[in-house]
């Protein structure tokens, strides 16, 4: 049972902290271990996560739902209405996702999603955070200063686009559906699919680039 | 409680780290961390007692730890906590008193347990809302509760409600194991509202607070 009691935990903290090694990895080791022997997890278990959002579980599940919500609109109508619902037609609900909210560009207004609190994110649709979507330095700067952030990745907007930045403090989750190029009239789903990047469901991609 | 994870709109960072490595795992005991975490369900260990043992992190380390150094820390803290295992078993690396093992599972289980972790955090509601979309709020000034998730940058801000989700499980409590209800919207906030009248007059900020972040 746990104390809930924040001065334990910070002191506890503070005891950790001169008496585990240095080194994360042998830290994780022992935690590790201890679990194991616990009888909370097995080894194996842990390999099978590792393999699961390596291979099975990433941004490309984000990409089906973005291509099919231009090529289907009925779909996409289901997408802005509920996410966490309409990914459940792709299997692709999971960690994460049980309040996903999808929003979309328009020409004159640009998403981007940020938790400032914490790191919260996507898991089940998007896969592995990037690591500068956990860094201090988007936590801090994404809500405060979004036009500067997005020059860095080389989006710059004209004053005209609004920026609406979307900061995770409860339990939803944001998936920011891009504008659908220009030059893909005809596309089938999956050649649409593989246009959309990570960034550009987080909302630091703005223009999706063709060929 | 105003500790440093609570970073929205601070200043004096330098450019974001887009040093161009995507791939999901950085390290090997970044991955080992995530399997762990993914498996490792204490049940007295809500969200937001989670969240708070990360916010009760040594300050510099919170600042200067990755992701899942953070998360490594936390569990060893709230695992003792919760009387997993106590701290000569972490000195010692092994268990004084070991469990059963855990069966092992594959790729197929663990993908089936993710799909199955698609979680609701709504809760029935125990009054009506206050509050209907379209209606200007204003945010309180100060918070009492050692975990909440108002940050302070949108503290004492009038926003438009755009989005009202139901009851959810209201964080400031759950941090105490504790299951209260309470209304969640969709705030939309003018970034000039938040930082001024540099602020380019069509930007916003949206948070989702619960009714008792607002006055």
């Amino acid at each position: 049972m746990s104390s809930y009691d924040s001065e334990r935990a910070a002191a506890l903290h503070r005891h950790l902290h001169s008496h585990l090694p240095s080194d994360p990895a042998l830290r994780v080791k022992t935690l590790e271990s201890l679990v194991v022997e616990r009888g909370l997890v097995a080894p194996e278990t842990i390999d099978a996560w590792v393999e699961a959002y390596s291979e099975e579980i990433g941004p490309k599940r984000g990409a089906a739902v973005v291509a099919r919500s231009w090529t289907d609109p009925g779909f996409r109508g289901r997408l802005l209405e509920d996410a966490a619902e309409a990914i459940k037609e792709f299997g692709f609900e999971g960690s994460a996702t049980g309040h996903l909210k999808a929003v979309a560009n328009t020409p004159s207004c640009h998403n981007l999603v940020v938790c400032t609190l914490c790191s919260c994110y996507p898991f089940s649709i998007l896969g592995m955070s990037p690591a500068w979507y956990k860094s201090t330095e988007y936590r801090a700067r994404a809500v405060r200063e979004p036009r500067a952030v997005l020059a860095e990745f080389g989006v710059i907007l004209p004053d005209a686009v609004g920026i609406r930045v979307w900061d995770s403090t409860a339990e939803l989750r944001y998936l920011v559906i891009p504008e659908r190029p220009e030059g893909t009239e005809g596309w089938e789903e999956a050649r649409l699919a593989a246009l959309v990047t990570r960034n550009a469901m987080i909302g630091a991609e703005r223009r999706l680039r063709v060929g | 409680m105003d500790t440093l994870h609570d970073l929205g709109g601070r200043e004096g960072f330098g450019p974001l780290p887009l040093d161009g490595q995507d791939q999901p795992f950085h390290h090997d005991w970044e991955g080992r961390m995530w399997g762990i975490a993914r498996t490792c369900r204490v049940r007295s260990i809500t969200i937001d007692w989670f969240r708070h043992g990360l916010e009760r992190m040594v300050p510099a380390d919170y600042l200067t730890q990755s992701y899942f150094e953070k998360w490594c820390a936390t569990y060893f803290a709230l695992l003792i906590d919760a009387g997993v295992f106590t701290e000569a078993d972490v000195a010692a690396g092994t268990l004084a008193t070991p469990g059963t093992p855990a069966a092992p599972m594959d790729l197929a289980e663990v993908l089936a347990i993710n799909r199955a972790s698609h979680a609701s955090f709504a809760v029935e509601p125990t009054a009506p809302p206050r509050f209907a979309l379209g209606d200007r709020v204003k945010t309180r000034r100060h918070i009492a509760a050692a975990h909440t998730r108002l940050p302070a940058y949108a503290r004492d801000r009038v926003g438009e409600v755009i989005a009202h989700h139901g009851a959810h499980v209201f964080p400031d409590e759950g941090a105490h194991g504790r299951r209260v209800a309470d209304h969640l919207y969709t705030i939309a906030f003018a970034a000039t509202e938040l930082w001024g009248e540099t602020a380019n007059p069509k930007d916003s900020v949206t948070l989702d607070l619960w009714e008792r972040y607002c006055v």
